[in-house]
């Protein structure tokens, strides 16, 4: 459909005035605009698909005219890998905005808070729309501030000190990431991903410092270890809403600028060099490193939502592994190589979003009705919060890589496609094993998580004990909703991978 | 189209689809829900008996069906072969003997939805796991009945226990699912596909170190899930489970997808698994090495699950040492089938086990032995059928493991070595003891203590006929081995007649009298040299009595040590990451202290001086600067006081940042959607 992409950027921006004035009124009105936008932008989003799976080239591209002094256009483009990622985008702030409504009833300043959510939705999607990287970073930044104004004002406990923590971090790695951007325009003077990609292929050794630094920059938005001191923070003070989408899409996003932007773009100039085969060496090390830091952590933390932060961790250890699996030969044009690996990667950021940002809901729903959030506390929720119990053991199980759940079928293409490099380079054998390994201990704090909240009686003398001050109850039905959104996802990507993959495998399968 | 193209589709799906209606059935009334459960388990048990003449008579050998699933060549389907519908229709009858099992078992338990919602997604995911034509399929389904393991151990999930138990069984398993998972990911990406009938074809074209790889990954799996050496442990763990569950998937089922694995893989590499090194061995040393260790273990727990625990782990040490025997003409070898045919038998006698002791423990509320005794009088039906399943637990002719023990003997007799035979008979003499033990301590001897307080009544229809059908059963299904033999197309020669005159039967009379002699003088007549044996000092009844302590050391030692280590991390977490960024601002702070300190009070008072200078000189400028004043300020304060009523009119706006950011941020979008409107479109 003509000009479906340019409003799905702007739909969300246009509608803030109304969202402002219709919270004024009451904040379901608000939340229903920001739901509602973000279903006709998957409906719109949607009108693209036919042409990514039938055109030569497998995308989608409008171009507007933008900044001419730069040589800069508004491009606005998708293929199967940013469709994919756009609409689970989408999906996660539907569901965060409709678990919003009781979720943050009560608190002040609510229209502002729905207004920061569209802005934020803005920039989270259009950062998976653009083949511009002007208008790419434009958008990163757009995610940062919105986030950083949710978490400081709507948050727990010393909400503003784990913001800027958030801030100051992420922004510095986007320092990296623009002086990235920068030198690339220095070089070739073009701002477009495709021809940058061209002009590269000639100045290798230059490539080697760009390459370098933009995934510096955003491994830090990743939360790899040891750069992720911003996330257990920010995302365990960030109310449940937010930490669903920065679990789910915003530290994905790096991962996906990662694949688009280092491998995809500035990579080939230094593929099949000595470097080029240790830098993705390295990505395979600071992924085994993340998963196993972050298990670890989430098999001792005792606060509800830091668990989880460390298993996003984890997680993100997962898709770096799967990132460094892409093949380091020299590839003969087409914008990206996709192999089972990366497939499994890509599904695996789809996957992990909405798991994790059902757990993370599921989490939000214990902490609203019981106010609690050290798990040592809790205990027995089962009988109390029967559907709350029942969707957070689906994503518990999903997150542990069990089937039938979505997780499983991604971690299962990331295996089969370090078997598959294992015979060509057998640097990847110890890593592999090791994240084979490290399934394990996922499934050992994914089990703990459930077993002390839900399970275990809870100890005597304690809130729940008997000493509640009012009942404790399972969640009002629009949380339910939102959860129950996201669990069809859980189970639907998990049983029927088939409509996403196809899409991701149009990019360029080799 | 053929009835087996539409029923060995629906064999699995059926039950996995009506398992999400339970739920809602349940809504309406619990007697509808456990009928609609009765009623899905005889269909798909008359579904997956619908597949046996389609087997029996196909010259093919198997059929393959398929359809499309994950993009990339990657297909969903079934496989039906003898193997497959063997299993399928074992798994279906029991998951029907079991549904019926429970209406009375589990009468009056709190959650029985959840409870029959399991039941029915395992009879599914374990007839999908038998009847799918790839690995990948397979692999899931292989999940899927973990899962359902560990959901229905931890059923009574109010009890710490239980729930403890599963987490540790889904574990324990887990750590072999992912060597599975790594056999099939190699394999995957050395052929390209996940499907058996091109794996067949392929497999062939590997080198050897691959295939050893992947079939020693493949045994890692089967040794999980099958509860072989070393990781037996957790099926002791799992009795934490209903006794309804642990017959059907402890026992019956569950279990055995080790062995089916196994079967499968020698069905899929062929002749090529005589020529892996070591494989073959190392499958027939686990299982001996179980079967006998196993045994020894069931002498002295006194847990009446326990027993047929132990008993079940030993069983299961049997069927794989027989399927290490596997000759070079590997398909349907003797001791292929010996395997499968022992399967069968001791899901018969370890099912009938469990439901007679879950009888047992409903009656009595207990599962320790040390509290019965002298149930024969109290429940004679149990007691009548307790004797069936300890003649054919024992081996004793005419019963079902005559058979089926005496062909996995004979067939490792061929081509084992001295060594595992000796081991594998005085396991069937431990067998022999460990039953007549446990016979005598819950029905012979007098009423303990315990018992005396109860009014212990017979078990209740509903659970006494399963059972009696499974007793039949016991003593039947040994006569069918020779239509057993030819429908999984065994090409060895066997008899029934040959059964009764032959070495094996020698030996094992010869061993069974000082067995019986021994057993005798040991709990019947209580000799002192036994009892000293027996006594808790003797270092080695210690071994046995903590189950060679391999559980004290997965829990003590490995559990441990992951606990520290995380606690290690963490650590590392707080004093380094978590501390660093801190230490680092801190740092900038104080820097920016001692400029301001330093430098900027200097230069400060350097601008002071500057600044005295020239406001000397400005003050000089003044006078004339008032006279304008004066004439401005009349205006103005016409002006401002008319503003300040204004200002009084209108509310002052309060939560001031957030808004004014918010009508920042509106104009700024407005802004940006005008320019690009103007530039671009």
């Amino acid at each position: 459909m003509l000009y479906s992409l340019l409003l799905v950027f702007l739909l969300p921006a246009l509608g803030i005035p109304f969202v402002y004035f219709g919270g004024k009124k009451s904040s379901k009105i608000a939340a229903s605009i920001v739901a509602l936008i973000a279903i006709i932008n998957i409906a719109l989003v949607l009108t693209t698909v036919p042409t990514i799976l039938n055109s030569a080239n497998h995308m989608y591209i409008e171009e507007y005219a933008w900044i001419p002094v730069l040589n800069s256009h508004f491009t606005l483009f998708v293929d199967g890998i940013s469709v994919s990622i756009a609409i689970i985008a989408m999906v996660l702030i539907v569901a965060a905005a409709l678990f919003s409504i009781k979720y943050m009833e009560g608190k002040k300043n609510l229209p502002v808070y729905y207004v920061l959510l569209s802005l934020l939705s803005v920039g989270l999607v259009g950062v998976f729309l653009t083949s511009n990287l002007l208008l790419f970073y434009f958008c990163w930044e757009l995610m940062l501030l919105p986030a950083y104004f949710i978490i400081g004002s709507w948050g727990y406990r010393e909400s503003y000190r784990a913001a800027f923590k958030f801030f100051i971090f992420t922004h510095a790695g986007a320092v990296f990431v623009l002086l990235g951007i920068g030198a690339i325009y220095m070089i070739t003077g073009t701002t477009d991903l495709f021809a940058a990609q061209t002009a590269l292929l000639s100045f290798p050794e230059l490539a080697k410092w760009i390459i370098i630094a933009l995934t510096a920059g955003f491994a830090v938005k990743m939360a790899i270890v040891p750069l992720h001191m911003w996330l257990p923070d920010a995302h365990s003070e960030a109310p449940a809403t937010m930490s669903a989408l920065l679990s789910g899409v915003i530290i994905s996003a790096g991962a996906y600028a990662i694949l688009r932007l280092s491998l995809g773009a500035v990579f080939p100039a230094v593929a099949g060099t000595e470097f080029g085969t240790s830098f993705l060496h390295g990505l395979a090390v600071f992924g085994v490193i993340s998963a196993f830091f972050g298990a670890f952590i989430a098999l001792v933390e005792n606060d509800i939502k830091r668990i989880i932060a460390y298993s996003s961790i984890a997680h993100m250890g997962y898709v770096l592994f799967g990132l460094s699996l892409y093949p380091s030969e020299p590839l003969i044009g087409g914008a990206l190589a996709i192999t089972t690996a990366i497939t499994g990667t890509v599904f695996h950021i789809l996957t992990h979003a909405v798991s994790k940002g059902l757990l993370f809901l599921s989490a939000g729903a214990v902490m609203h009705q019981t106010e609690l959030r050290d798990i040592r506390e809790m205990g027995g929720l089962a009988g109390k919060m029967p559907f709350t119990s029942t969707s957070a053991i689906i994503a518990g199980l999903s997150i542990a890589g069990s089937p039938p759940f979505a997780c499983f079928i991604s971690e299962f293409l990331i295996f089969v496609g370090a078997f598959d490099i294992i015979r060509t380079n057998s640097f990847y054998l110890v890593p592999t094993i090791l994240m084979l390994l490290a399934t394990v201990f996922s499934l050992a704090y994914s089990l703990r998580f459930v077993y002390r909240i839900f399970i275990a009686p809870p100890k005597p003398g304690t809130t729940l004990d008997g000493n509640e001050k009012h009942k404790i109850t399972d969640v009002p039905n629009s949380m339910k909703i939102a959860m129950l959104i996201l669990i069809i996802f859980v189970v639907l990507l998990g049983v029927y991978p088939a409509f996403f993959i196809n899409l991701i495998n149009t990019v360029g399968f080799i | 189209m053929q009835l087996t193209d539409v029923s060995s589709w629906l064999v699995w799906i059926l039950p996995l689809v009506s398992s999400v209606f339970v739920p809602l059935i349940a809504k309406f009334s619990a007697k509808a829900r456990n009928y609609f459960v009765i009623l899905i388990g005889a269909v798909t048990a008359f579904l997956a008996f619908t597949l046996i003449p389609a087997v029996a008579s196909g010259a093919e050998g198997f059929i393959n069906l398929t359809a499309p699933w994950i993009p990339g060549g990657i297909t969903a389907g079934v496989f039906i072969d003898p193997l497959s519908v063997l299993f399928a229709c074992l798994v279906s009858f029991f998951g029907l003997i079991i549904v019926i099992y429970s209406q009375g078992y589990m009468k009056g338990e709190a959650n029985l939805t959840r409870y029959y919602f399991f039941m029915l997604l395992f009879i599914g995911s374990m007839i999908g796991l038998v009847i799918s034509d790839n690995f990948l399929q397979m692999f899931i389904f292989w999940e899927m009945v973990g899962l359902c393991s560990y959901a229905l151990i931890s059923f009574w999930s109010n009890r710490p226990e239980s729930v403890k138990s599963g987490n540790k069984v889904f574990l324990m398993t887990r750590i072999g699912d992912i060597l599975l998972l790594a056999a099939i990911g190699i394999l995957y990406a050395s052929l390209g596909t996940f499907s058996f009938r091109e794996t067949i074809t392929l497999l062939p074209t590997l080198p050897t170190s691959t295939i050893t790889t992947v079939a020693f990954l493949l045994f890692g799996g089967a040794i999980a899930k099958s509860a072989q050496l070393p990781l037996h442990t957790w099926l002791y763990s799992a009795m934490e489970a209903p006794t309804s569950v642990s017959a059907l998937l402890h026992a019956a089922t569950m279990v055995k997808a080790g062995i089916y694995l196994v079967a499968r893989f020698i069905l899929i590499a062929g002749p090529l698994v005589a020529t892996l090194p070591l494989w073959l061995p190392s499958v027939a040393w686990v299982g001996v090495l179980t079967a006998f260790l196993g045994a020894t273990m069931a002498l002295y727990t006194t847990d009446i699950k326990g027993v047929l625990a132990y008993s079940t782990v030993s069983q299961l040490g049997f069927m794989m040492a027989a399927l290490g025997s596997v000759s070079l003409a590997a398909a349907a070898s003797l001791g292929w089938f010996a395997s499968l045919f022992h399967m069968v038998s001791h899901a018969f006698f370890e099912g009938l086990g469990f439901l007679l002791a879950g009888g047992i423990i409903h009656a009595l509320g207990t599962r320790d032995m040390r509290l019965m005794g002298g149930l024969r009088k109290a429940m004679p039906i149990t007691f009548a059928l307790a004797v069936i399943m300890i003649i054919t637990t024992s081996g004793l002719p005419p019963f079902a493991a005559f058979f089926s023990k005496g062909l996995v003997i004979e067939s490792l007799m061929e081509t084992g070595t001295l060594l595992q035979v000796i081991l594998l008979f005085a396991a069937t003499a431990l067998t022999f003891a460990y039953s007549l033990r446990f016979m005598k301590l819950t029905f012979l001897g007098n009423p303990s203590e315990h018992l005396k307080k109860l009014h212990v009544h017979e078990a209740p229809k509903i659970m006494l006929v399963p059972a009696g059908i499974l007793a039949a059963l016991c003593i039947v299904w040994g006569f069918i081995q020779p239509a057993l033999g030819s429908f999984l197309h065994l090409e060895a020669e066997t008899s029934l007649l040959g059964a009764f005159f032959n070495i094996e039967t020698a030996v094992f009379a010869a061993i069974l009298v000082p067995t019986a002699l021994l057993i005798y003088a040991t709990y019947f007549k209580n000799f002192s040299v036994m009892n000293a044996i027996r006594s808790d000092k003797n270092p080695v009844s210690k071994l046995l009595k903590h189950g060679y302590f391999f559980d004290d050391f997965y829990e003590k030692v490995t559990a441990k040590a992951v606990m520290v280590f995380s606690g290690g991390v963490q650590f590392v977490e707080d004093i380094g990451f978590e501390a660093f960024p801190q230490k680092f601002a801190n740092g900038i702070v104080r820097l920016a202290g001692g400029v301001h300190k330093y430098l900027d009070t200097a230069t400060d008072q350097f601008l002071n001086v500057v600044a005295g200078r020239t406001l000397g000189g400005a003050s000089k400028v003044r006078t004339l600067d008032t006279l304008a004043d004066k004439l401005l300020d009349l205006l103005a304060g016409k002006t401002l006081r008319s503003a300040s009523k204004a200002a009084k009119a209108t509310k002052a706006p309060r939560n001031s940042l957030q808004h004014y950011l918010a009508a920042a941020i509106i104009g700024f979008i407005m802004l940006v959607v005008l320019i690009i409107i103007s530039i671009g479109v």
